[in-house]
């Protein structure tokens, strides 16, 4: 398969940085990042996975060119990200999403903070106005256009550094814990967005979390500890895998775990059940047939 | 007390004066507070406040919020005008004691203040009616001449919005942490100044981090979305002037004419 449809190609990527103490001398290298080996399609959902310290928050600031391999080589579309001459382009091409909703609005009004990425890029004027437009309504924040963040929730703020990212047409959305500061009506919210974006507009999507909820929405899931993938595979694969979670300092969904317990005690659910009406329908089924 | 500043505080509405360019505002504002620095009389006051009325009424911005401008300095005022009430030598009309009130010291009293309430009411209006970025990308037009002179223009306006943007939330912040003190039985009310700034620090520490923490990530997030400096940048709303920005100019030219007329040519009150 060609280098072209894979939006993110990485070669055994790897991240060093140096610890200091508080004179500034070096007391140990941490290497954030061990060979990481990861080709992501172009319009795929993928959740990367990771306890704190895993190294998927450094993996994220390689995708958007906020930092550069020490070793190895990541293509994002084709671009080696190394390269200085792509730094613009890789970040246009991959939007970011943080996670403190306060720290990445920029503007003080909603859609002049939309505007922003499309200011930077040089986009013409009626181009841009255009594209808020679209971008705010895509997001369903188009009714706030007029407001200051200050006074919108976590999650609309959320959605408004969606739209912030979707106005420079990235061709894949990177959501650092983006919603891992949201109260759980406005992580629903924002992960609705994402993924009708995913689906709608065939964005690759890139779900950096360690929500095992929020993982079930993923085509497919990288594990990572200690800056290496330590496994890969659907969500359904990832979560059979209870060792390996385990050891990764991770755990199964609530209600795959309770799955498990069934089908221990005999009950013959299939493999890879994670979403309540998905065991609700099974065991519905079952009961029918009883 | 320091959330009541309205400074920096925009009010969303659909008004004229909202949708007026901002230059005009800014210079408008700068006309409106020099001309009430340049007269000392009834009828002039009268022409500002009726003018500074007329325009909020357009405005559709809520009286209230004007005037909530004004809490913060409201002790200065005060100040200020008692000074010259008591300080100021001339004809007598009351005296107690040593104290002594004079024609002249009212006078003085009641024109300081009012040039003090107008002035910040005038500057509320356009702070209220103009959202801060409005407001830097009028002050980065108007002062794109000293580009030539090696000032880094569009850098200070992008600090001055990105400041801007952060005072309401560095402001709640501090009151989260003041709080939190409070809970741990930090006590910030009572001991002499000295005492109490002291009692300051366990504020300003954890403030002062977690700034500098917001800054990282804002940075990383400007980053993110391309910025890199003022060269090739466009703008989504680029400055143009309108045939009501003339209007706007024209009506500056009337007021300050009108101001003119009625300090010159009506009775000395």
């Amino acid at each position: 398969m060609g280098i072209k449809n894979k939006i993110i190609k990485s070669e055994n990527l790897a991240h060093e940085y140096a610890r200091r103490d508080e004179s500034g001398d070096v007391t140990g290298i941490v290497r954030a990042l061990d060979g990481i080996d990861v080709q992501i399609e172009a319009g795929s959902f993928v959740a990367v996975l990771g306890a704190n310290g895993s190294g998927k928050s450094t993996f994220a600031k390689h995708l958007n060119g906020l930092l550069f391999p020490t070793e190895g080589t990541l293509y994002i579309d084709g671009m080696d990200t190394a390269d200085s001459e792509n730094t613009l382009a890789v970040r246009q091409t991959a939007g970011m999403v943080f996670q403190n909703p306060d720290n990445q609005i920029i503007a003080n009004i909603v859609e002049e903070d939309v505007g922003f990425g499309p200011e930077n890029m040089g986009v013409p004027t009626d181009k841009i106005l255009k594209r808020v437009e679209e971008c705010l309504k895509e997001t369903g924040m188009y009714s706030y256009r007029r407001h200051s963040p200050n006074h919108l929730s976590g999650g609309q703020k959320q959605r408004v550094a969606v739209a912030g990212v979707l106005a420079m047409r990235p061709k894949c959305i990177i959501l650092d814990e983006a919603t891992a500061m949201l109260d759980p009506a406005g992580r629903k919210n924002v992960l609705d967005t994402i993924v009708r974006l995913n689906k709608k507009e065939h964005i690759t999507v890139i779900l950096i979390t360690h929500y095992m909820e929020e993982v079930t929405l993923a085509d497919y899931v990288y594990v990572m500890k200690q800056g290496k993938v330590a496994y890969s595979g659907t969500p359904g694969e990832v979560f059979q895998n209870v060792g390996m979670l385990r050891e990764c300092r991770l755990e199964a969904p609530q209600i795959t775990q309770i799955a498990q317990g069934l089908q221990k005690a005999g009950i013959p659910l299939t493999q890879g059940v994670f979403t309540i009406e998905g065991l609700a329908k099974e065991l519905l089924e079952l009961a029918k047939k009883r | 007390m320091i959330r009541n500043i309205t400074i920096g505080q925009y009010y969303a509405a659909d008004s004229v004066v909202h949708r007026l360019d901002p230059r005009v505002k800014v210079i408008g504002t700068l006309v409106y507070i020099v001309s009430l620095f340049l007269f000392n009389n009834f009828w002039g006051y009268a022409v500002a406040a009726g003018c500074f009325c007329a325009v909020t009424v357009v405005s559709k911005v809520p009286f209230s919020y004007i005037v909530r401008g004004l809490k913060p300095v409201f002790f200065m005022l005060v100040f200020t005008a008692l000074l010259n009430l008591f300080w100021t030598p001339g004809t007598v009309f009351f005296q107690l004691g040593p104290v002594e009130l004079t024609w002249e010291g009212l006078r003085k009293a009641f024109f300081l203040s009012v040039r003090l309430i107008f002035l910040i009411l005038g500057s509320s209006l356009m702070t209220l009616t103009t959202t801060p970025n409005q407001l830097t990308n009028a002050l980065e037009k108007l002062l794109a001449p000293l580009c030539h002179l090696h000032v880094p223009v569009h850098e200070i306006a992008m600090m001055m919005s990105i400041a801007l943007r952060f005072i309401p939330i560095l402001v709640e912040e501090t009151d989260r942490i003041m709080k939190a003190q409070m809970a741990r039985g930090a006590d910030f009310e009572s001991g002499n100044v000295i005492q109490r700034l002291r009692n300051m620090l366990p504020i300003l520490v954890p403030l002062f981090v977690s700034a500098v923490r917001r800054a990282n990530d804002l940075a990383l997030a400007m980053d993110a979305r391309c910025y890199h400096g003022g060269s090739g940048r466009t703008k989504m709303h680029p400055l143009r002037y309108q045939g009501r920005d003339f209007a706007a100019y024209l009506l500056c030219i009337a007021y300050c004419v009108l101001l003119y007329a009625s300090v010159t040519y009506l009775p000395v009150l």
